[in-house]
């Protein structure tokens, strides 16, 4: 599980781990707790609060807690009469003859937009009328117009975001699970960062903390620089969410990146926000495009083709989207390509060395080598004595480069003795 | 190791690249030699090529007619400034007027550098004759381009291929099967380099290398395969097939273009609908020109996978 998520691997389980919005919560409990006294007058719940502070995470949790039966949807599946149909079928019955008591939630209720979902509301508030199990609806607001006659049938539950020092709680929570170590500078930095979006606080941490013992100040002190930067994400926005080219195409101006790394962000971010396969091919094409104008331009050094790489980073993406609906929040990524943290410093260092050395006898340069003859290398280092001792001769290879090639000091001990 | 004890020593000892071969021949012949570019895939023979040719050209005083520079380790604009001028504007003393620049890897060169290669080339080319090894000729800007005789190399057929492990493993007293032999073309693809490294430490294991030992010995020197990363792609998870992908160029050096020959014949091995795979190849083919034009690899090669993505999803429909 090293590439789990954090944000899902350490969910919370239950309601105590929750952070801050202790009334709301209680509220929603009591809610619960009174089905079992028959339908009470409101018979769905609505949550509502800005993203990240725990309001679908509450919901998971509660139902885990009492261990009742979790239906789990999101609204926008709700549009055809089919699925209106199974949902009310589902939410007819309380106790299903099988499992225990049941709970259903509809998340991201902002998702249903304009005109062709306005049907979507008008049959989830039928479906809510007459519901004989306990129905909870989460959204960022309550009060968009399309709610209106909705709200009328539900309890309202405000979710706030959480104060520094709650998130603090829950990164803690975090860093004993993983076994980190962490600075409490570093802890505040982080948690004061996220104004209160437990979720983005979480993966900030994720990125700043996987795989290390210990965390301090210094390590985490650069995400001020992506606070400069924060632009950044408001370019990428405009073009992954832009409804026009020109909107898309604005954006260029706004962003403090030149145009490569611009690309890199949008390249690095692109299947995350558009994730229907259609949307995802027509997107990267555009990126491939933009790509290919780049390589001309590389070529015949002729800079006014720059315009047209624009032209299909940005309003070639923001056109890619024609199914995929905003939903929810989806943090942006920095950049993998640039960012690689797949080998250690100290290993790409040896490996350069050990590159060096086959580069001076085989007319490979260094860089390839240490990818490509490397690992082969290391196999023959392993599993053959004699065959490494003819090539670290040959390569005229020092100690450290034959125990790291072979795995082990005793190989290289007996390698070593070989060469006499 | 012996992909460099098997390099073959003069352009008469080369088995493949006939046409190649003939015309480096004759430059030899006339004494005279036009700058060129050598490109095409790993491990096709341009480096050994180029050495071939000096060889052949200087005799047993090959060496101090020939300096060999690679660019992916020294690419900067300095080196060609400093050590290339150096090397270029020197006189050569002998019956040849001229000397050899051998610049590997020359797809790698930023393009300033490029630009400053260029002029180097117009102003010494009495003294120097340039040949530019690289993957792409499309990453060569048009003025170098248009001042190089190009040459082609291609991936070596499978007989030509077997032929050559044959008679290594023979000189080696190591015992290699027919499907050890099947077996390291279907995972080198005809890339020579890889083929002999693959076959060097798969001898190491002290047994017959046939195929299962040359599948365990590739599964280790690079983990993440083609085969697995389509599969992945077709299931749906594109950033997870992205991440593959990443990792076999950045993590374990594949080239692109043995990657895209790669996912080609795997399209006719999937289950999917038939017109789907032609959609597809079309798709594959568009790519690999892309790439050969000089685009960035994974950018490309991520763009097709998302292709891969689609045309999974559209099967199950």
């Amino acid at each position: 599980m090293l590439y789990a998520v954090w944000t899902v691997k350490h969910k919370p389980k239950s309601l105590s781990e929750i952070v801050g919005n202790r009334e709301s919560i209680q509220t929603f409990v009591d809610w619960v707790k009174s089905w079992d006294q028959g339908i009470p007058k409101k018979r769905a719940a609505f949550l509502y609060g800005s993203p990240g502070i725990g309001k679908t995470a509450t919901v998971e949790a509660l139902a885990n807690e009492f261990r009742m039966e979790f239906v789990e949807k999101n609204a926008s599946d709700y549009r055809t009469e089919d699925a209106i149909n199974h949902f009310a079928g589902l939410a007819s019955q309380y106790r299903p003859l099988f499992g225990g008591k049941r709970i259903i939630l509809l998340d991201e209720l902002d998702g249903l937009t304009g005109t062709t979902d306005k049907g979507g509301v008008k049959a989830i508030t039928e479906v809510v009328k007459t519901a004989a199990c306990p129905i909870v609806l989460i959204s960022n607001s309550a009060y968009d117009q399309r709610f209106t006659t909705l709200r009328n049938y539900c309890l309202l539950l405000e979710f706030k975001k959480p104060p520094v020092g709650e998130v603090m709680k829950h990164l803690t929570r975090i860093c004993s699970h993983e076994g980190i170590q962490i600075d409490e500078s570093a802890l505040r930095f982080i948690a004061q960062r996220s104004e209160g979006d437990v979720r983005s606080a979480v993966n900030d941490f994720q990125m700043l903390a996987q795989g290390k013992k210990q965390l301090k100040y210094e390590d985490v002190s650069w995400l001020g620089y992506r606070d400069r930067q924060d632009s950044i994400f408001n370019v990428l926005r405009m073009i992954l969410y832009g409804k026009t080219c020109l909107s898309a195409k604005r954006a260029v101006d706004m962003a403090d990146v030149d145009i490569d790394m611009l690309f890199e962000w949008i390249y690095e971010n692109v299947p995350a926000h558009l994730t229907d396969p259609h949307d995802l091919t027509r997107a990267m094409n555009a990126l491939s495009i933009a790509d290919v104008y780049r390589g001309r331009i590389r070529s015949s050094q002729d800079w006014g083709l720059t315009r047209y790489v624009i032209d299909f980073m940005t309003a070639g993406v923001a056109m890619a989207r024609q199914n995929t609906k905003a939903s929810g929040w989806i943090p942006f990524r920095f950049p993998g390509r640039i960012h690689s943290l797949s080998i250690s410093r100290a290993d790409r260092a040896m490996q350069l060395r050990i590159g060096q050395k086959i580069k001076r006898k085989s007319h490979i340069s260094a860089f390839r080598a240490s990818k490509q003859v490397l690992p082969y290398l290391k196999i023959i280092f392993k599993s053959n004595i004699e065959m490494a001792t003819g090539i670290a001769k040959w390569l005229d290879l020092d100690r450290e480069m034959i125990e790291y090639l072979g795995g082990s000091e005793e190989k290289a001990e007996a390698i070593i003795k070989q060469m006499g | 190791m012996w992909a460099e004890k098997y390099r073959p020593k003069t352009l008469g000892d080369i088995v493949d690249q006939k046409e190649i071969v003939e015309r480096l021949k004759s430059f030899v012949r006339s004494r005279n030699v036009p700058h060129c570019i050598f490109a095409g895939p790993p491990g096709t023979g341009k480096t050994t090529a180029a050495l071939c040719l000096t060889r052949d050209l200087f005799s047993d005083a090959y060496r101090e007619h020939i300096m060999e520079l690679n660019a992916s380790d020294e690419r900067g604009i300095d080196v060609v400034r400093e050590t290339v001028k150096t090397f270029a504007r020197a006189k050569s003393i002998g019956e040849i007027p001229f000397k050899v620049m051998i610049l590997d890897e020359a797809d790698n060169m930023t393009s300033d550098a490029q630009q400053a290669l260029r002029r180097t080339m117009e102003r010494y080319t009495e003294t120097c004759r340039f040949v530019l090894c690289a993957n792409y000729s499309g990453k060569i800007i048009e003025p170098i381009q248009s001042r190089c005789a190009p040459f082609r190399f291609s991936h070596l057929p499978r007989e030509e291929h077997d032929h050559f492990l044959k008679q290594i493993a023979e000189k080696e007293q190591v015992k290699l099967t027919e499907e050890g032999a099947e077996a390291i073309f279907e995972v080198c693809g005809g890339d020579m380099r890889r083929a002999i490294n693959t076959l060097q430490a798969s001898a190491s294991l002290s047994k017959p290398v046939d195929a299962k030992v040359v599948f365990s010995i590739t599964g280790k020197a690079s983990p993440v395969d083609v085969q697995k990363m389509i599969k992945t792609a077709m299931g749906g998870d594109f950033i997870e097939a992205r991440k593959q992908l990443r990792d076999m160029i950045q993590k374990y050096g594949v080239a692109g273009s043995d990657i895209i020959r790669q996912m080609h014949t795997e399209i006719f091995r999937t289950d999917i609908p038939e017109p789907l795979k032609i959609k597809l190849a079309e798709a594959v083919g568009e790519i690999d020109y892309r790439l050969v034009e000089g685009s960035d690899e994974e950018v490309q090669l991520s763009a097709l996978l998302a292709k891969f993505v689609e045309a999974g999803c559209d099967a199950k429909k």
